[in-house]
């Protein structure tokens, strides 16, 4: 206890695929508070190869801010804190910079046990290179054909599942032995590692079956009876394997270690450490969400009822993977989001740019406006692979739509600095398209994975900087669920201020309002749900009265029905497009 | 203080090269030889095809069954078409080898034949002199000369004579340009190609292009083809940028390797045109890598409205700068010459060395 008393400041740093960020708490007045907050390109590659140059750049920056010294000539981090202004009494760090993990997924059914691993795999950083299911198109394919898969997709784990448990046992076997024996084909220092989590009982055979063909590990069958999913055991394993083989291969991450109280954390982990402590704080008959857009990744968190689900994509971020997008969904899938027209060659052509020089910024609307929209799909897509894990019960009282979220905390340089508030709100507006009252948190200095991490070191720290404002209110959102003719009147608001004064509207079907509560403001929000719309207080047509807090793009009443539809029409597409921006001052 | 990207452009410098087999194998070289970029440098053996044969269905036998009827051990070379097992003898059943290779594994009424290995020969790339082996694995090679790094790529590596084709680096690369005199030669053009230039140069069979811009409808066409494209600034129209041209210009005639091949992430590999010369000393570099930027500091802007151009940063403004974006960020003045000065956000600047 009086070891961790002496934690006055602590530095945390993020390293990203493209940027390092590195963050300065300290005790002001007895409390934790968000000092100072620096960026750099992470430095994982020449000319520094070494990830903790990035850091001690990124912390530069915090030092020509608060005078405050963190790192010796040598480079190494003063870990005690000197007359105030040298050193911290703690550092932490997150990291999403290494490669994610190449993964094979094999097993039975495409719809269950592939469904359940394409879940477990999504939990860390990782990418799908292969698919083997015993049940569709790849049903067919001989021992021989899935041996050539595996190898050539030459993968870092091959994850098996398949079988309830006394289920399958011959298809198990045979998906096993094909797996063994890839790897045995394989040059000895790229043999992938051999992670089993179908049919428990088979262990025993699966031993026998792989020999010393591949290193074997074994986790809890992934989908124990055909109705329950069990993924915790297989995504320990391969978030283990992701620490141990991607991140601990980063060049330099020794040094960062070494400087570390805690184990380094992959940035997504910390980051749902963080949203599951805002689940504790909300309303719990609603979930939280947390979306961070990375340079390379892209991450949902969602919790519901105290239960944390982390879907990664590990190949689709902002900077890398929109080209890839764009080849495989079709020219339309970004550029449907812009204000603008764009051929899919210019779309294409900014897309690769932007991999060229990822740390590099948009000095042209256009270019912004593509960043944009390809943040959209980022968390659309990954939404789309989340949903089907989720378990949100009482949360969710449309099925086709996502359920209801108390707080929705994003996170991400497109997000974050974006340059109107606007901008930000409605890509989340845009892509996660929200139901009922929901709070849009915005991370806009980067210290969410940080807070994450923090709660390790320090759980007070995490929670004292926290309510000092280290997120911000982005803004509150309506979002009324039912349907009506365009411009027909289904909500009556009204909003009284608690430092005095009302404001009243009638908000149409198809309608984007932006009524002003600025950051800091309270206010009471009466809704008056005409027909059978739902506001999310009760049910449809029911109204009610709320309290709300500002945000830097006000409240915000999406009446523009869920799910959200686009003009078919380009040119209308485009105009609806500007349309919304204008409305939310983007 | 801020830390730039960089991009080599240097016309005289000690050329490294570490050429690394993808696998183990045997380092033909020695330190202190000369090498050819055609001449192979080490060698190995990559792992070939391999063929699964259901034995025991093939002899309609219970897999326990198999063993009796082999005629192939483990380890065993095999010719294709010989036979592996057999069973009867007036209408017996035969099972023959599909390819030439080794019996590598056998189990559950099936036997796995690889195929013999396949050679792959590494080559020196450039020219120059090995100036360090990494046992089983590969060669350093060193030779003063000039280095170019593109943005972006595609192909592999190439070797051939330089020919500008164009007398400014915002002109295009046209097709009626490319005459049966580029045959072999590596092209460089300016802003540009056209998809015919493209067609042409593939009919002349050249063995490379540099252009400072890629048109985006070209960038899956130019990954067909079968010789390295470089592109030095970016996609879209885009001239080159002035010290490559000058710097390719002044090289026309002369040998150059280069690669297409590009990384831009976990292990960056960029494209490059490098041009061995005949130097005796190589002056020390002008800048460290890796350092803050400075005023001073030769620069290039790697973001539209100014992609591609180079200048000088003149001044580090100390508060942030709003964009047309709306965005408001540090940046930097740079002088572009004839009296132009614009501000760029410092992440939009790469330092030339």
């Amino acid at each position: 206890m009086a070891e961790e008393q002496r934690i006055g400041s602590i530095l945390l740093a993020d390293c990203g695929t493209v940027m390092t960020k590195a963050v300065l708490l300290e005790q002001v007045a007895g409390k934790y508070r968000f000092v100072a907050q620096g960026e750099a390109a992470t430095t994982a590659e020449y000319p520094w190869s070494d990830v903790a140059a990035g850091i001690r750049h990124a912390a530069e920056q915090i030092s020509e801010s608060t005078g405050r010294r963190f790192f010796d000539a040598s480079g190494d981090l003063i870990s005690s804190q000197l007359k105030g202004q040298e050193g911290v009494d703690a550092f932490a760090a997150t990291v999403s910079a290494s490669q994610p993990l190449q993964v094979v997924l094999a097993g039975l059914a495409r719809d269950l046990s592939v469904a359940s691993a394409q879940r477990a795999a999504a939990s860390t950083y990782s990418t799908v290179k292969a698919i083997l299911a015993s049940d569709g198109r790849e049903g067919c394919l001989s021992e021989e054909a899935r041996v050539r898969t595996i190898r050539d997709a030459s993968p870092d784990v091959i994850l098996i599942t398949g079988g309830v448990e006394a289920g399958a046992v011959s298809p198990v076997l045979k998906l096993v032995e094909a797996a063994a024996l890839a790897c045995s084909l394989m040059d000895e220092g790229v043999h992938p590692r051999l992670l089993y989590a179908g049919n428990s009982r088979l262990r025993k055979q699966i031993v026998r079956l792989v020999e010393k063909r591949a290193e074997l590990r074994v986790a809890d069958n992934v989908r124990p009876t055909w109705t329950e999913e069990n993924l915790l055991s297989a995504q320990a394993e391969l978030d283990a394997l992701y620490v141990q083989d991607k991140m601990g291969q980063l060049p330099g991450i020794s040094t960062v270690s070494s400087w570390s109280m805690v184990p380094l954390t992959p940035t997504a982990r910390a980051f749902g450490r963080l949203v599951q402590y805002l689940w504790h704080l909300g309303d719990h008959s609603k979930g939280v969400l947390g979306v961070d857009t990375g340079a390379a990744s892209t991450t949902a968190v969602a919790v519901f009822d105290g239960r944390l689900f982390t879907t990664i994509r590990g190949d689709l971020g902002v900077t890398f993977g929109g080209e890839q997008l764009l080849r495989e969904r079709g020219d339309e899938t970004i550029t449907r989001w812009l204000p603008e027209p764009m051929s899919s060659d210019e779309a294409r052509g900014i897309l690769i740019n932007k991999e060229i020089h990822p740390a590099s910024i948009q000095q042209e609307p256009r270019e912004l406006w593509l960043d944009q929209a390809l943040a959209r799909e980022a968390i659309r897509t990954t939404l789309e692979l989340a949903r089907p894990g989720w378990k949100p019960g009482v949360a969710q009282p449309y099925p086709y739509l996502l359920p209801l979220y108390d707080t929705i905390v994003v996170s991400g340089g497109v997000l974050a600095h974006a340059p109107r508030p606007g901008q930000a709100a409605l890509i989340v507006l845009d892509a996660v398209e929200p139901i009922g009252i929901s709070t849009l948190v915005l991370d806009a200095y980067g210290l969410a994975p940080a807070l994450g991490s923090v709660a390790a070191v320090k759980p007070l720290a995490a929670v004292e900087t926290l309510d000092s404002g280290a997120l911000v209110n982005l803004a509150t959102v309506v979002a009324p669920v039912g349907h009506a003719r365009s411009g027909e009147i289904i909500l009556k608001a009204q909003v009284t201020y608690d430092e005095g004064g009302t404001f009243s509207v009638e908000v149409g079907y198809g309608d984007l309002e932006v009524l002003p509560l600025p950051p800091g403001q309270q206010a009471v929000l009466e809704l008056h749900p005409l027909r059978h719309f739902d506001v999310g207080l009760g049910g449809p047509g029911k109204g009610g009265k709320r309290r709300v807090s500002g945000g830097l793009a006000g409240l915000i009443i999406d009446a523009r029905g869920r799910p959200l539809h686009l003009a078919r029409h380009a040119r209308q597409r485009q105009s609806q497009n500007q349309q919304w921006l204008w409305d939310v001052g983007g | 203080m801020y830390y730039p990207f960089e991009t080599q452009i240097t016309p005289l410098t000690t050329v490294r090269r570490e050429r690394m087999l993808p696998v183990s194998g045997d380092v033909l070289a020695v330190i202190g030889e000369r090498v050819e970029p055609t001449q192979v440098v080490a060698r190995a053996d990559l792992p070939g095809e391999f063929r699964i044969l259901p034995v025991a269905r093939l002899l309609d036998v219970p897999a326990s069954g198999v063993k009796r009827y082999m005629r192939v051990n483990l380890g065993d070379e095999v010719q294709r078409g010989q036979i592996i097992a057999k069973r009867g003898r007036l209408f017996a059943f035969t099972v023959k080898s599909p390819i030439d290779g080794m019996i590598a594994a056998s189990g559950g009424g099936r036997l796995l034949i690889e195929a013999n290995p396949t050679p792959f020969d590494l080559r020196a790339y450039i020219h120059g002199t090995v100036s360090n082996v990494l046992q089983h694995y590969g060669v350093v090679i060193e030779t003063p000369g000039a280095v170019i790094q593109g943005a972006w790529g595609a192909g592999g590596e190439s070797l051939g004579v330089l020919k500008c084709m164009v007398d400014s680096p915002d002109e295009l690369l046209e097709a009626e340009a490319i005459d049966p005199s580029c045959h072999g030669t590596i092209l460089v053009g300016g802003i540009g190609l056209s998809d015919a230039a493209l067609e042409r140069a593939e009919e002349l069979q050249v063995r490379g292009i540099v252009v400072g811009g890629l048109p985006p409808e070209l960038v899956s066409r130019v990954e067909e083809v079968p010789f390295p494209t470089i592109v030095t600034e970016g996609i879209g129209k885009v001239p080159m940028s002035k010290p490559i041209f000058r710097l390719l210009r002044t090289h026309d005639g002369r040998e150059a390797s280069i690669s297409g091949r590009v990384q831009p992430r976990w292990g960056i590999v960029r494209p490059e045109i490098v041009i061995p010369l005949p130097a005796e000393t190589v002056p020390p570099a002008q800048t460290q890598p890796g350092t803050p930027l400075k005023v001073g500091a030769r620069v290039r802007l790697v973001r539209s409205p100014h992609m591609g151009a180079v200048g000088t940063v003149v001044a580090l403004p100390a508060h942030a700068r709003r964009l047309e974006t709306g965005a408001r960020v540090h940046g930097a003045e740079v002088d572009m010459g004839q009296g132009t000065r614009v501000f760029a956000p410092l992440a939009n600047l790469e330092v030339l060395r």
